[in-house]
């Protein structure tokens, strides 16, 4: 059992959650995120009662809501809590690269 | 290279028909005004929970039956992590492992040939919001994001761009019909993804997929260039790349978006703040009783009525005719004469008004009279032409229609005999013609008559009166 993820796991799970690492911190995370993922495996360990999939702890079926339209916000009062707006959009850096 | 196979699956999403969003009570609709069917839910604000809108479930059961699909009773969603910002909670709710209904099937028709494509799956999912790319921005408005889809995955089973496109014509024409979504490709309300790989042996090639393809010709265009594309650099000893491309109206060509990133990087999770969904069989049933008559069945029902094919499509292309139409098909009229009409006159007025046949007054009483009046006779094209607009617009039966007009229709044999014999007497070369075995001559006599008459006789009358006086 190796006791660190390798430097190319650490870089694909940060590309993935979109961020820049350090060489520093890529070094610092090789064995903090191997350390979360041996806690993961130490539950896997359980012996489950049942192996019915628990995907909530509330034991009820969901409520359905009926079809009907309820209150909605100002784009005005919307586009206080966003960084950056243009008229009515939310802008953002270029999306799409071509 | 006709030694290549294609092998296509399509996917599609579809935007469901519902009053409200997925998992919030915003309204399920483009505002004129960016960002104003939206509420903290759909902005994915801290603390915000789903609700699940009871119609999604309803019209998603109604797509998968009419797929043919086995029901997944009990089912839940899941979490697609992404980071992108097109969506603002950095997961998508979506249905990974349970979907709604699984191993169905949908029948096409290519050049006379019938065959099954095997749906894999059909799936509950929450739409993006829209993005708008400019060079150095891009804008959102979230006013589709929440929007209710279903998406449904197919096997690939196809192996044209025929076949492609008459699975989208199908899949389209069946939830249009039952009401399960508006299917307007061009707005984006349904969105084709292909697949497409080419191979020379069994052994299925690496495939690319084309997304968001704008309209079902497009679909056989992209279809054809990627083949093409796929051959050439496999001739070449290249290899195809497993990667995502857009399809590009303008240079006809497929355009290259990303590589793609293996499923696993989205690592699915269940969706922890919706509980099971469970559906009992009276709900199926219930669901499964509101499907309305179909197209294919409606084609069937016609063609069988001695309507044409190409009338018979006509007139499915527009539902709200064909409904009409339907409340005709116990019996008691001429179906070809109301289709006839249906599609000609009516249409026509119809377009000119901008009216749907619904908001006219043109009752099924007075429908069924005039189609009667037609077909018997007692009334010709050129009179139901001149009544049209009051049919349409006023309150009073046919008959007193045909009156307030002044229109009288001859049908007294007597009256009519007369008239023909003057016509005959003063047309002695066009007698002589018709005698001589020039049987066309028939029919400049008859256009005598009705000039005669001003249109009022009756014309089936006027012919066997006509062929019997020259006969003699």
């Amino acid at each position: 059992m190796k006791d660190k993820l390798t430097r190319e796991e650490v870089l694909h799970v940060a590309r993935l959650a979109r961020i820049n690492l350090t060489d520093e911190e890529i070094e610092k995370y090789q064995v903090q995120l191997k350390k979360l993922l041996d806690d993961v495996d130490k539950i896997k360990e359980v012996d489950l009662a049942s192996d019915e999939e628990l995907i909530t702890p509330i034991d009820e079926e969901t409520v359905l809501r009926e079809d009907e339209a309820g209150e909605m916000l100002d784009p005005e009062e919307i586009m206080k809590n966003v960084p950056v707006s243009n008229g009515n959009f939310v802008e953002v850096p270029v999306m799409i690269n071509e | 290279m006709a030694d290549y196979k294609k092998t296509i699956g399509i996917e599609i999403h579809t935007e469901l028909k519902t009053k409200t969003k997925i998992f919030s009570n915003s309204v399920n609709g483009y505002g004129k005004t960016a960002n104003s069917n939206v509420n903290v839910v759909d902005l994915g604000y801290p603390g915000t929970l789903p609700t699940l809108n009871v119609e999604v479930i309803r019209l998603a059961l109604k797509a998968a039956l009419i797929l043919n699909c086995e029901i997944n009773k009990e089912m839940h969603f899941d979490r697609k992590n992404y980071f992108y910002p097109d969506n603002p909670k950095n997961y998508q709710i979506t249905q990974a492992e349970t979907p709604i209904g699984v191993n169905g099937y949908v029948e096409i028709e290519v050049n006379g040939e019938k065959k099954k494509v095997r749906i894999h799956d059909i799936h509950i999912e929450e739409d993006t919001c829209k993005s708008i790319h400019y060079k150095h921005h891009s804008f959102l408005d979230f006013n589709r994001a929440g929007v209710p889809l279903v998406e449904i995955v197919t096997e690939a089973d196809m192996h044209s761009s025929e076949e492609a496109m008459a699975y989208v014509e199908k899949l389209r024409e069946l939830f249009l019909y039952a009401d399960i979504s508006d299917c307007k490709i061009e707005e984006g309300s349904m969105r084709c993804d292909v697949n497409i790989s080419v191979s020379k042996t069994d052994e299925l090639g690496t495939r690319a997929e084309i997304k968001n393809i704008g309209s079902i010709s497009n679909v056989g265009r992209a279809i054809e260039k990627e083949a093409l594309r796929q051959i050439d650099l496999l001739e070449k000893g290249e290899e195809v790349a497993f990667a995502t491309y857009r399809y590009d109206e303008k240079s006809d060509q497929t355009i290259i978006m990303r590589v793609k990133e293996a499923g696993n990087d989205y690592r699915y999770f269940p969706e922890p703040d919706i509980p099971f969904v469970v559906i009992d069989d009276e709900f199926i049933e219930e669901v499964r009783s509101s499907i309305p008559m179909l197209a294919s069945e409606r084609r069937e029902k016609y063609v069988e009525a001695g309507i044409s094919l190409l009338n018979a499509n006509k007139i499915i292309q527009n539902r709200s005719l064909s409904n009409y139409l339907n409340k005709f098909l116990d019996g008691g009229i001429n179906l070809v004469v109301a289709s006839n009409i249906l599609l000609g006159d009516i249409s026509a007025y119809l377009n000119k008004t901008g009216l749907d046949i619904e908001n006219t007054k043109l009752t099924d009483d007075k429908f069924r009279d005039v189609v009667n009046k037609l077909n018997s006779g007692d009334i010709n094209s050129k009179v139901f032409k001149d009544i049209l607009d009051d049919l349409m617009e006023k309150d009073s039966s046919v008959d007193e229609i045909i009156a307030s007009k002044g229109i009288k229709i001859i049908s007294d044999p007597e009256e009519l005999k007369k008239i023909v014999n003057d016509v005959l007497s003063s047309n002695e070369s066009s007698v002589n013609d018709y005698k001589n075995g020039n049987t066309r001559a028939i029919k400049f006599l008859m256009g005598q008559i009705m000039k005669e008459t001003k249109g009022s006789a009756n014309p089936e009358l006027v012919n066997k009166l006509l062929e019997e006086e020259l006969n003699k």
